[in-house]
């Protein structure tokens, strides 16, 4: 990475001089000792694979059941999206957005915008749009909460695990999945990375 | 008469152009805004601040992101506001043949107390009691300390707000499970799960101390002079 001789740290604006980085290093900087962005191998190549494994695992994790609640054989199967739409019919409007938005919608748009990104740059095409994707998906990222709600989901299993059978269904090891890869395309991919990549796309 | 107006803003205008020419040097040596580069918060290009948007994203430049403390107070009691209701109403009802039973945040720590799991019941009072309020006073006190004397030195202060920065999600652990209850604990007769008017509030609480910590410029913890 050659563009950029010299970065300034987000915490403390320290400036850094950047030095030759290796694979799997990370620069961290001197003064506050914050991270600041780590180098990985084929970073394109692995953000693509990554991130096209993590979307449609994503797709297939809101086509199955989620889980089974089995109360002396009366059973109740939900689906990922009901946990935001049950709270819609309850009236929860606020609640019910909030839950949809930061389970389902932002990754989804993360992962399709990275991918509609990356995927030309890859093969060397005309990239659209590549800087409103870069800023959106800055925004966006804080507020992707997979990985919480899937410990809401264990800790809300073990909640009720004494009063019925739980079923668990296919959807949740497809979203677990999704969240594993989701988190390595987005560490892979990071800010440093992306712009990287947008500097040098054709447009 | 017009001369003289023209004479007070032209001298107006001279003076704000020598103010940005000469505010970097407030600045402590060896940061970017002491040689009047500003890091693009969007993309994180070193650009001159006069450029005014960021030649690479278009994304407007500042030294510091302007009136951040006055944003972050504003946000943190609001938090600290709603904090209150998020306590005091039910966060779920559950419905057991007929017999309704209201359980607040604290209350359903208490319950898994008393049932013996001792980890969730942690793990629930860490992320919905100990971590908000935990957050909402670290903010507070780095908004306090960076225009004062504190007796954290600074690498102890930004660590903090590195910290309260990356907990900010967990708290939302909450509001999840009362999602995933409210849709899986539905049949209807047996057993029902309601949501309650303190999911909300708590929702709030959560979103409002997360924008807080993005609001809060954390290089004005650097600004200050050494102790």
């Amino acid at each position: 990475m050659e563009t950029q001789s010299k970065i300034a740290c987000r915490d403390c604006d320290c400036l850094i001089m950047m030095p030759e980085m290796q694979i799997n290093q990370t620069l961290v900087c001197p003064s506050c000792s914050s991270k600041q962005f780590t180098t990985y191998n084929r970073p394109l190549d692995y953000s693509i694979s990554y991130g096209l494994s993590s979307l449609i695992l994503l797709v297939m994790a809101n086509s199955f059941p989620f889980l089974s609640f089995d109360v002396q054989g009366q059973i109740r199967t939900i689906t990922l999206i009901q946990a935001s739409n049950d709270l819609f019919i309850q009236d929860f409007v606020f609640l019910a957005v909030l839950v949809y938005i930061f389970v389902l919608l932002l990754p989804m748009a993360y992962l399709s915008l990275l991918l509609i990104l990356l995927i030309p740059i890859k093969f060397g095409l005309k990239s659209f749009f590549a800087v409103s994707i870069g800023r959106l998906i800055g925004y966006f990222r804080p507020w992707i909460m997979a990985e919480v709600f899937i410990v809401g989901v264990l800790i809300a299993l073990i909640k009720v695990i004494d009063l019925a059978d739980i079923i668990v269904g296919f959807s949740f090891w497809a979203y677990i999945g999704f969240a594993i890869l989701f988190t390595l395309t987005a560490n892979i991919s990071n800010r440093h990375q992306l712009w990287y990549w947008i500097d040098h796309a054709k447009r | 008469m017009q001369n003289d107006k023209a004479k007070v803003a032209s001298d107006v205008a001279a003076q704000k152009k020598a103010n940005a020419l000469t505010q970097h040097f407030q600045y402590p040596p060896g940061t970017a805004a002491f040689e009047g580069l500003a890091n693009c918060r969007s993309c994180q290009l070193l650009s001159d601040v006069n450029v005014g948007n960021c030649p690479r994203c278009n994304d407007t430049l500042y030294l510091r992101s302007p009136n951040s403390i006055q944003r972050t107070l504003a946000l943190i009691i609001t938090a600290i506001l709603l904090y209150i209701p998020a306590n005091i109403y039910p966060i779920m009802t559950t419905v057991l043949f007929n017999d309704k039973t209201a359980s607040t945040i604290v209350g359903g720590v208490v319950l898994f107390v008393k049932s013996g799991s001792y980890f969730i019941a942690a793990v629930i009072f860490a992320a919905s009691v100990l971590i908000p309020i935990a957050k909402m006073l670290i903010i507070l006190w780095l908004c306090y300390a960076t225009s004062r004397q504190s007796h954290l030195s600074r690498p102890e202060l930004s660590r903090l707000y590195r910290a309260t920065e990356f907990i900010g999600k967990w708290s939302m652990i909450d509001i999840f499970v009362v999602a995933i209850l409210v849709a899986l604990v539905h049949i209807t007769g047996i057993m029902v799960v309601e949501p309650g008017t303190a999911a909300q509030a708590f929702a709030g609480v959560v979103i409002l101390t997360m924008i807080a910590a993005h609001q809060f410029d954390a290089r004005l913890i650097w600004d200050k002079q050494k102790k």
